[in-house]
């Protein structure tokens, strides 16, 4: 079974083609890692995938349902069932973690009780639990990244899809956070879409890594993974 | 900010809107008037009304120095849904173009009965009331002063004299008239000679009066108000009714007019607040304010300085007349100012 | 709600507001000038009057952009951006004069320079009498459109300075001194928003007719109330708006053609800090500089005020003839500006995110009827909504908050694009992925973010709903009168002590927001 579906995208910006002609499954529980320089649309396919913007030709489907097709949005972002880690993490300053963690939740209408479980139980795999009244700038750069990580699985979307989060920060931090995300995979079993243009991220995170350039795919290469786990979602 | 201090915020900007909105809408009677008098003046008048007869009056105010733009623009935009029971004009002529554009309403007070034929309309379309005269204002250091318009083209009088801007207000109002009574060519020849005498041309008779008082220029026409103001503030000048001699054209007199409008909301109160403008009372008041206005009906009483209308000779005019006048020497006066 | 639809219903709150009744209006008298063969413009030309017209209103207007664009800028640039002391309370200072009408500070200078003014008082009558020919006329209009002008200048000015990301300057810094910089960064940078100031400056004077009015110096909007009053034709006083119309609409359409696109990205980091300029030994000599002007431009006319108000009755009686007034005009002031807020807001995120295709004509659209004499869009509000089955509209005060809706949307809207510039897009994003709908993610993330600058935005609705006269003097339901008019009306034989104390009130409600949120913003001001 697919769970995302690529085909044949194309979107061009004022007349200069981002992506063009991309197609590609994935498997739940995959680990994807879209590696290519800056400028290469790999930013852009995650951005469609979102749902922010839509593909001119070609379509695209997650879970077999199609929710985009040229140039038509199915459906809209919030209506897509995804979570995101941002470049700039976009933790919202005005709120605290709490309230970065349930905004979404409320959005989808769980009771009280239900929210404060899972906001809980998320914190304490990345081990902020203590961190719950805290402001995004009172956090340290590596704890704003697990609470970004943290907003974006508390509701256990279909897919993460994460646009080179780890790129500002330093090669210690970096190591310990790739090593994080496979940590947690591994325990929620979820797939993930991982942009980068650090070829290091890609052989640790990726089961399987899509090269870029100039809008396109240059080629894919699985690679062996030693914690790839079919997980229960 | 907290979310509840908003809200807080939020509320009570909505009550106090709420408030000013609404906390006028009572079930009591009202009548809508709209205003071309001072509103310094007629203010006290209205409430007074609202005080004798329990009905609200809501009123637009205007100004001159709008060009009384705001109210008779209402009132013609108005026209085909109005809003406005009655007009208070502060001069005959706007009330005669309502009553050609087919927005007065006709309606003869029993008040005006004693009003002078020459200051209302016969089918009751625009009464008069309480008038300001149009005087000479003459410094007190000047011997055996000026007892006519004439004067302003007389030599004697040479660079002497001073006249607002006949584009506007009153002195158009002047000027106009005295097309009507000596014809176009008379009119336009004593406007030449005037100028060929070195009239000064000043922004409003209110600065007209100034320069008198100030001695600058010797004699000008201005309005009887800016006239007494002037002498209550004990400036050296006095007020000269002109053109009173035997066989003259005799002082151009601007009564305040009220106008009924046609398909008002309130016609009943219309009807009342135009009684009681009309009333002898009301002129009483008029004359003893500061603007010092002369009551049309014969015999009220009035404070020294205001003179009984029936004492004066008066200008012979059809504000009507006038007020066509008005438009049609528009281009003249704009080329005799220098536009 | 969905966000176009939602969207949809704020631009066509600004259409049928202003668009709507200004078309009926311009059609009604292009007919009406049709019939009669264009027998007004035939006149105008002829007469060569419309040259002299012209001539007065591009002399006002071009006198009086220059002199604030080149006070204004300077003026910017110190407060905003050096270490003068005492900045904060010039730059309130300076922005007082935009908070009251226009022809508040005609009637102050009338009583310095006039025949019978305080100069008369001391110098005699004869200086008197050069000052007073000198108020009434082009000078006269050109230093009160001026002043009340400055602020418009100079806050812009401040404000585009405050966006410049600090590593532009700094990098000029490392090889040159200030002053180069600021004439070849700086400046430049700004240069586009300065403009915009500049053209609306440029606009707001050119349909300026209280000012000249009152000090008789004959403009184009002037001829314009000429006709109204002297002849009342509609079609006509139309007709002689119309130049001005086209003049804005051409203006406008330049800068939007030019200087949009020559804008530059400033966005900033959150945490980054404009570099301030030391002056070191100069900040005496400019702070009795700028003391000066503010003491000449601002403190003069206003003190004057205050002494002639501070009579035993003055206040008394402003707040008898005038309480009311004074209540209302604060009432819909604040509802004018919580409307405006509302749907400038709306405009602005339009705008800022460009969600519906319509945005650039929207914001001209807005800017236009924001340059337009309230007048005009008044007679245009009469002409649309005066019917019976509107009157639940015309003949409440909701004919006002239309009026404020139609006219200063592009205040809010531009303030609110503004603020909405600094938020990055993923933070609305972030939103949208976790599932949130639009309602929300405005009312839950965007609106928090940038309430700080929808406060500042409410502000400013505030005071230009408040000092209105223009456009609220031809459309307040009888009874319901605001303060600026009824002083405007009150001013013809009122008593200088009496006029002058309600001005004082008046500059008073325009302040009170500002304290109440001094006030209450303190104790959490370090949260934002």
């Amino acid at each position: 079974m697919k769970l995302i579906e690529f085909q044949s995208v194309s979107k061009s910006y004022n007349g200069r083609l981002a992506v063009e002609d991309f197609s590609l499954s994935v498997e739940p529980g995959e680990r994807i890692v879209i590696l290519g320089p800056s400028g290469c649309g790999k930013t852009t396919v995650l951005r469609l995938l979102a749902g922010f913007i839509t593909p001119d030709t070609g379509s695209i489907s997650i879970g077999n349902e199609l929710v985009a097709r040229d140039g038509q949005n199915l459906r809209q972002p919030e209506e897509r069932d995804l979570g995101m880690v941002f470049q700039d993490l976009a933790l919202w300053p005005h709120l605290s973690v709490k309230g970065n963690l349930e905004f979404g939740l409320r959005a989808r209408k769980l009771s009280a009780s239900d929210r404060k479980q899972r906001i809980h139980e998320i914190l304490r795999l990345v081990e902020m639990t203590e961190y719950l009244k805290a402001r995004p700038t009172e956090l340290s750069g590596g704890q704003q990244q697990r609470v970004a990580l943290a907003r974006a699985l508390v509701l256990q979307p279909k897919a993460l899809l994460m646009d080179e989060p780890l790129s500002n920060l330093d090669e210690e931090l970096n190591r310990r956070l790739r090593k994080e995300i496979l940590r947690l995979h591994q325990a929620l079993g979820f797939t993930l879409l991982f942009v980068t243009h650090d070829r290091e991220e890609s052989a640790e995170l990726g089961t399987r890594v899509v090269f870029m350039r100039s809008g396109r795919i240059e080629r894919i290469e699985s690679q062996p993974s030693p914690t790839a786990v079919v997980g229960p979602n | 900010m907290t979310k509840r201090r908003w809200i807080l915020l939020f509320t009570v900007t909505l009550i106090v809107t709420g408030i000013a909105c609404n906390g006028k809408h009572s079930t009591a009677p009202t009548v809508v008037v709209y205003v071309s008098e001072d509103q310094v003046f007629a203010e006290p008048i209205l409430k007074d009304f609202e005080k004798e007869t329990g009905i609200e009056v809501r009123a637009v105010y205007d100004t001159e120095e709008a060009k009384s733009t705001g109210v008779m623009n209402r009132l013609l935009a108005e026209k085909d849904n109005p809003q406005a029971d009655v007009y208070w004009a502060n001069e005959p002529m706007r009330a005669a173009v309502l009553q050609q554009r087919g927005i007065a309403a006709p309606y003869i007070s029993p008040n005006a009965a004693e009003i002078p034929a020459t200051f209302k309309d016969a089918s009751g379309y625009w009464t008069g009331f309480s008038a300001r005269a149009r005087i000479l204002l003459v410094n007190k250091s000047v011997k055996d002063g000026p007892h006519s318009v004439l004067a302003y083209t007389e030599p004697r009088w040479k660079n002497k004299g001073v006249v607002a801007n006949p584009l506007f207000g009153t002195t158009t109002a002047e000027m106009a008239a005295l097309f009507t009574i000596w014809g176009d060519d008379r009119g336009k020849a004593f406007l030449q000679e005037t100028k060929k005498n070195g009239v000064r041309i000043s922004t409003s008779n209110g600065e007209s009066a100034d320069f008198v008082a100030s001695g600058e220029s010797e004699f000008g026409l201005v309005d009887s108000d800016d006239a007494f103001n002037r002498i209550q503030q004990g400036r050296p000048v006095e007020a000269v009714y002109p053109d009173q001699q035997e066989g003259g054209i005799g002082v151009l007199i601007v009564p305040n007019a009220v106008v009924a409008i046609q398909r008002g909301p309130h016609a009943t109160q219309a009807h009342k607040l135009v009684d009681f403008l009309l009333s002898r009372e009301t002129e009483r008041k008029l004359a003893y304010a500061n603007c010092a206005q002369i009551p049309l009906h014969p015999g009220v009483d009035t404070p020294p300085h205001v003179p009984h209308i029936e004492k004066l000779k008066i200008m012979s005019v059809n504000y009507a007349e006038v007020a066509a006048k008005m438009q049609q020497i528009q281009p003249f006066l704009k080329e005799w100012v220098g536009y | 709600m969905s966000r176009r639809l939602v969207l949809t219903l704020a631009v066509s709150v600004v259409v049928v507001a202003g668009l709507v009744p200004v078309l009926v209006m311009v059609g009604q008298s292009l007919a009406a000038e049709f019939h009669t063969g264009f027998a007004y413009y035939r006149g105008l030309l002829a007469s060569g009057r419309a040259w002299t017209l012209a001539g007065h209103s591009l002399a006002l207007s071009s006198i009086t952009t220059l002199l604030t664009v080149g006070i204004g800028t300077p003026l910017g640039i110190l407060l905003g951006k050096s270490d003068l002391p005492l900045r904060r309370s010039l730059l309130l200072l300076f922005a007082i004069p935009m908070a009251i009408p226009p022809y508040v500070l005609a009637v102050s200078w009338f009583n310095i320079l006039g025949r019978g003014g305080t100069l008369a008082h001391w110098l005699g009558p004869a200086l008197a009498s050069h000052s007073s020919d000198w108020l009434f006329g082009l000078g006269g209009c050109v230093l009160v459109l001026a002043t009340t002008f400055l602020p418009i200048v100079v806050l812009i000015t401040v404000a585009q300075l405050s966006s410049i990301g600090p590593s532009y300057e700094e990098a000029a810094r490392l090889t040159s001194g200030w002053t180069s910089t600021l004439w070849h960064v700086t400046l430049p940078l700004i240069a586009p928003g300065i403009s915009l100031a500049a053209v609306v400056v440029f606009l707001l004077s050119l349909g300026e007719f209280g000012v000249p009015i009152f000090l008789r110096f004959d403009v184009f909007p002037v001829e314009s109330f000429a006709q109204f009053s002297a002849f009342y034709n509609f079609g006509a006083a139309t007709a002689a708006a119309l130049p001005l119309g086209l003049v804005t609409f051409l203006l406008l359409f330049l800068e939007a053609l030019f200087l949009r696109s020559r804008s530059y990205a400033l966005r900033r980091g959150p945490d980054a800090q404009t570099m301030v300029i030391a002056l070191k030994s100069r900040r005496t000599l400019l702070l009795v500089v700028l003391g000066i002007i503010a003491l000449v431009l601002v403190v003069l006319p206003l003190g004057v005020l205050i002494v002639r108000s501070s009579t035993a009755g003055a206040f008394h009686e402003a707040i008898a003839r005038g309480g009311a007034s004074l209540v209302r005009s604060m009432a819909y002031a604040a509802a004018g500006a919580t409307g405006l807020l509302l749907i400038g807001f709306l405009c602005g995120y339009l705008i800022q995110t460009r969600a519906l295709p319509l945005w650039r004509k929207l914001d001209f659209l807005t800017v236009f009827l924001f340059t337009l004499p309230g007048p005009v869009i008044a007679i245009g509000l009469i002409s649309l909504w005066n019917r019976s089955v509107t009157s639940f509209v015309y003949a409440t005060p909701a004919i006002i908050i239309l009026g404020y809706l139609a006219q200063y949307t592009a205040l809010s809207s531009r303030m609110c694009a503004s603020a909405l510039e600094h938020v990055p897009p993923s933070m609305e994003e972030a939103a949208q992925v976790a599932g949130v709908h639009w309602g929300r993610r405005l009312v839950g993330i965007v609106v928090p973010l940038v309430r700080k600058g929808l406060v500042a935005a409410w502000i400013v609705g505030y005071v230009f709903c408040l000092r209105d006269t223009g456009m609220t003097m031809l459309v307040y339901p009888p009874g319901h009168d605001t303060l600026p008019v009824r002083t405007f009306t009150l001013m013809a034989n009122g008593t200088p002590e009496l006029i002058a104390a309600l001005c004082i009130l008046m500059v008073a409600a325009a302040l009170l927001p500002l304290v109440i949120l001094a006030t209450t913003l303190r104790p959490t001001a370090r949260m934002a």
